[in-house]
């Protein structure tokens, strides 16, 4: 059975011009029937899916290439998995090696809409048998 | 179209994938089920014996446990996806994720299905996230086609 309510994140880019609190803020003025609950990095949403999704796609359009939302499974302060019970929690440090990596995201975001030429990157490569062998000598 | 996304909680890749009009297939929206559905008392750490049943249509009884609790999660994320997209080398693939014999045979999995993937570097740079972006957008968009 597919949940009829969903929890997301709506994380704001570093450099992003707005605050968690605004953000807040904005949402409740938009008048969504949904619960918000301000965190260092944005803001988490729980409501109804359709109203959740309808929220993520308004509160995009404020600073499209800065805001990013990905869906979480767990509800808003749910106890078993809440920083403010339980401490740092699991997936915390994926989730802010993301969020310090969204500037490189929005550099991505900017450059198509403004339609410029893609750099050619070269892709990474193993290092040689012999080069290898020339650093294991060397150590 | 339903596209899978590896590593299966990213954000970036979560947001991307909708951002650019498909529907991302997310370890997160499988647990949120299992969370609110079940009156499990630490989800989603417990399994029950269904899980470990489930488990097996993907890897075989002599594969670890570990993996093959994954793999109840992940598998119908698999056989529910249209196309796929893979993040090599996320430095994030430790802790809930971090099995990297789950994601070697994730990969594997997907690879079997024959649905359209592709695989992208994590980036480290600009000119290496106005690629990824590019590509993915590039890929993303193919498949409305």
């Amino acid at each position: 059975m597919i949940p009829e309510n969903e929890t997301r994140y709506i994380v704001l880019a570093p450099d992003s011009e707005f605050t968690p609190g605004q953000i807040a803020r904005t949402i409740h003025a938009m008048n969504f029937d949904v619960i918000v609950k301000e965190t260092c990095f944005g803001v988490v949403v729980m409501g109804k899916r359709e109203e959740v999704r309808r929220l993520v796609t308004e509160i995009r359009k404020i600073d499209p290439n800065r805001i990013y939302t990905k869906v979480r499974g767990f509800p808003v302060g749910d106890p078993r998995r809440c920083r403010a019970h339980k401490g740092s929690r699991p997936g915390f440090a994926q989730l802010e090696k993301e969020w310090k990596d969204l500037v490189l995201i929005e550099k991505g975001l900017q450059c198509m809409d403004r339609g410029e030429p893609v750099p050619e990157i070269k892709k990474r490569e193993k290092v040689p048998v012999k080069e290898l062998q020339k650093i294991c000598r060397e150590g | 179209m339903k596209v899978l996304i590896v590593p299966p909680n990213s954000l970036i890749l979560f947001d991307l994938v909708e951002r650019f009009g498909h529907e991302p297939l997310s370890v997160m929206a499988a647990l949120q089920e299992r969370i609110e559905n079940r009156e499990i008392e630490s989800p989603p750490m417990n399994i029950t014996v269904d899980v470990v049943k489930k488990g097996l249509k993907y890897a075989a009884i002599e594969i670890p446990s570990g993996i093959r609790g994954r793999l109840a999660i992940y598998g119908p994320l698999i056989d529910a996806a249209e196309a796929a997209v893979i993040m090599e080398d996320a430095p994030f693939m430790f802790g809930c994720v971090g099995c990297a014999r789950t994601n070697e045979m994730m990969k594997l999995l997907i690879h079997k299905r024959k649905i359209p993937v592709i695989k992208l570097d994590y980036p480290n740079n600009e000119d290496e996230a106005k690629a990824m972006v590019a590509k993915l957008k590039a890929f993303l968009e193919g498949l409305k086609k």
